[in-house]
């Protein structure tokens, strides 16, 4: 995408009851994406991998940015073709019954070119109870509406926020990736100027950990690939019963309190690693 | 999606407790057993339109009979009650026309139908449920079953003594009118109400005394191949610690993926039936008290259709240690939930994008075609729309920043606004002006759309105009 220089970083950690990892992420600017399987027997991590893998095609080939929802439903199609034929393939081994499935939340640039403006846009999509978070301002906002039970029943004002933290029935999500439910994402789209800094995460962050931590963290963490390993780590800390996945991704030149450009974010890599002095 | 069918069954239900899901609907009522979750939640939505008979069993049927291991689907919309029973110890006693018929459906490949007309009882046995179970009356929605009845087996239960045992011809006319009056759900009214009885609505195909002497047969005739022994068996083995983190031990267990054959210890699966808000007035759980309030959202406008929010209920007492976390699954089909349109929740979208209702001059120069929802302000944000239905963002210059990053929608009106464009004032900071003309300037109350006639002037502030035209 032209003009648009992006930082960013990730981080996944497989928890600390859990022995495998489901989640899956992809960071290849313009394009982020968080995948969080579900099922053990029935290979979750497999189903988060594809959606992975074909957001991966997508972002080598390049995407019209003027058709980014239709861009982001079609790949999300080709992915649930795949899981669904793996499905069947398993069945055919003999696993009755299998069924894969993942949720994912999507983040690419987009460009509605009009006489007027060309400016980029955040295109955000969501299918599950993964999360999209922006932070503007030092103010932390979710973006993303989980497609979850609690919270509908939030929405219909029958619990609180907080009781859905807590509420037993919160792992339930109403659509996702594989199966036979909705498969259909729900599209946000924010000004680049909106969002100075996203952050894509499975639920095993924001399960674990409340946004008051995460916005603290974020807030407090210039660079995004620190932001998003100690998201994680604090993710972990605090129980690390998921798997925990995030992806943090700014936009450079928006943030007034990060002065490094790319080549210092590049720089700096080098700096970690003791490279240079 | 249509909320004028959305869950108003034509009768009264009863059900026992069991291990299937019991999917009942204003036309067609569906058992399917407890591996088919994924199913269930998929022809939920579907049943709870309204579907009938012939599309259900379609929908059951697309990904082939061999993987059902059975269900029982019974059409009452109209005409005779059809009946399929398939699986073992799935059984069916249907009365009707005085003579009273068993369907097997352990005796079949494929399924056993039956087509009657007048059918006055029906009873469905699909697992060995505990006979000693109450039997709840239920209206429309979806639950654990494990057998249900019609009439209600709760109201025969009460019925007078003498009754019982006459001959199904003799029971058919006295007690089946009271029996029947109370059941009718008047269409469209809130769920709840048993009571409720609204003369005209067409009587229910199946309502009738049942004969009593089949609740006691069936479950002892019953091979019992489905030990009743699930919903006893979780509650203790939940608190155990090993739950907690089953995962380390045994890999896979917590996620419990719907369809899946049983796995016993999973804490998932709530072995006290579910309820629908609203649908099952008498078991309250936990959470039955606030869950009653919402199905008539008093503060939702009329469409979407009301959620119906959650499935299946949390068993009375679950221990709150047991970590649900890294248990994601999915649930029931959302597909009737409020989706809060772009803009405005409870307005919605205008059939078919494409026609342009109006044409909106910006003073910048720019103009707009309303075949969609526009959103103008500073720094425009669309939430939640669906990737055919992609609202246009307009980002209007604002030195002064007196225009809200997103300040004003302007959508196709729908209802008594079609064909024309109306206007809605987002939660803007400083407001916005409409100048309609022949009428005095009138300032927008956030939320509230107001129709827009060509010629109006919509007033952002900063000196940003928009003028309404024809498109």
């Amino acid at each position: 995408m032209t003009g648009v220089e992006l930082h960013h970083g990730a981080a996944t950690d497989v928890g600390r009851v859990r022995q495998v990892n489901e989640d899956a992420f992809l960071v290849a600017p313009p394009v982020f994406v968080v995948a969080d399987g579900m099922g053990g027997h029935d290979r979750g991590d497999v189903a988060s991998r594809i959606v992975v893998e074909e957001f991966g095609r997508l972002a080598d080939r390049g995407y019209d940015p003027a058709r980014g929802p239709e861009v982001i439903a079609e790949t999300l199609l080709q992915a649930q073709a795949r899981i669904a034929a793996y499905d069947d393939h398993q069945r055919a081994g003999g696993a009755r019954d299998f069924a894969a499935g993942t949720t994912a939340v999507v983040a690419l640039l987009i460009e509605q070119p009009t006489q007027w403006s060309t400016e980029p846009k955040w295109l955000l999509a969501n299918l599950g109870d993964s999360r999209i978070y922006r932070l503007n301002d030092g103010v932390l906002e979710q973006v993303s509406v989980d497609h979850s039970v609690v919270q509908e029943l939030v929405e219909a004002g029958v619990i609180t926020r907080d009781d859905a933290a807590v509420h037993p029935e919160r792992h339930i999500i109403t659509r996702a990736l594989g199966g036979r439910g909705r498969a259909d994402a729900d599209f946000f789209v924010l000004p680049l100027s909106g969002a100075e800094r996203l952050m894509l995460c499975s639920d095993g962050v924001s399960g674990m950990i409340d946004d008051t931590l995460i916005a603290e963290i974020l807030a407090r963490t210039s660079d995004p690939r620190d932001a998003a390993d100690q998201v994680v780590a604090a993710a972990v800390a605090a129980g690390g019963r998921d798997n925990a996945t995030a992806v943090v991704v700014d936009v450079v030149g928006l943030a007034a309190d990060r002065p490094y450009d790319s080549d210092a974010q590049r720089v700096s890599l080098e700096q970690k690693l003791g490279a240079l002095p | 999606m249509s909320e004028q069918t959305s869950g108003a069954p034509t009768g009264t239900w009863s059900y026992r407790p069991g291990s299937w899901f019991g999917v009942f609907g204003a036309a067609t009522t569906l058992l399917l057993p407890a591996s088919e979750k994924a199913r269930v939640a998929a022809l939920w939505s579907q049943i709870d339109d309204g579907a009938g008979f012939d599309d259900v069993l379609d929908a059951l049927l697309q990904s082939g009979l061999g993987v059902l291991p059975g269900f029982v689907l019974i059409g009452t919309g109209g005409g005779p009650t059809k009946i399929l029973v398939r699986g073992a110890s799935v059984t069916a006693t249907v009365t009707a026309a005085g003579t009273t018929t068993e369907l097997d459906g352990s005796t079949v490949t494929t399924w056993v139908e039956r087509t009657l007309p007048d059918v006055t009882a029906l009873s469905v046995v699909v697992d060995g449920s505990d006979p000693e179970a109450d039997d709840l009356p239920i209206h429309g929605g979806l639950v654990r079953v494990g057998r249900v009845d019609q009439p209600p087996y709760a109201a025969l239960a009460a019925q007078p003594e003498p009754e019982v045992p006459a001959a199904p011809e003799e029971a058919a006319a006295a007690p089946l009118d009271a029996l029947s009056a109370p059941y009718e759900e008047p269409h469209g009214e809130p769920l709840g109400e048993p009571g409720a009885s609204v003369p005209g609505v067409p009587e229910p195909p199946a309502t009738e005394l049942l004969d009593l002497a089949d609740p006691l047969a069936d479950p002892l005739a019953d091979p019992l191949a489905d030990p009743p022994a699930d919903p006893p068996a979780d509650p203790p083995a939940e608190p155990s610690p090993l739950d907690d983190d089953g995962d380390t031990t045994d890999m896979g267990t917590p996620s419990s993926p719907p369809g899946l054959p049983p796995i016993p210890p999973a804490p998932v699966p709530p072995p006290v039936p579910p309820a629908w808000p609203g649908s099952t007035p008498p078991p309250p759980p936990p959470f039955a008290p606030p869950l009653d309030a919402p199905t008539v959202p008093p503060g939702l406008p009329p469409h979407p259709p009301f959620p119906p929010v959650a499935e299946p209920e949390p068993a009375p007492g679950a221990p709150e240690a047991v970590d649900h976390d890294g248990m994601t699954r999915i649930g029931v089909d959302a597909g009737e939930f409020a989706r809060p349109l772009p803009g405005i929740p409870g307005q919605p979208m205008a059939e078919g994008v494409g026609r342009s209702v109006a044409r909106l001059v910006i003073s910048h120069g720019e103009s707009v075609d309303v075949d969609r929802v526009v959103l103008v302000g500073r720094a425009p944000e669309a939430r939640r729309f669906t990737s055919t239905d992609q609202p246009r963002l307009v980002t209007v210059p604002s030195p002064l920043q007196e225009i809200s990053s997103t300040h004003v929608e302007i959508r196709p009106g729908s209802g008594a606004d079609h064909g024309s464009a109306v206007v809605t004032d987002m939660g803007s900071t400083n407001g916005t002006v409409l100048v309609q003309p022949g009428l005095a300037p009138e300032e927008l109350k956030p939320g509230i759309a107001v129709q827009l006639i060509p010629g109006a002037i919509i007033n952002l502030g900063d000196g940003v105009t928009i003028q309404v035209t024809h498109p």
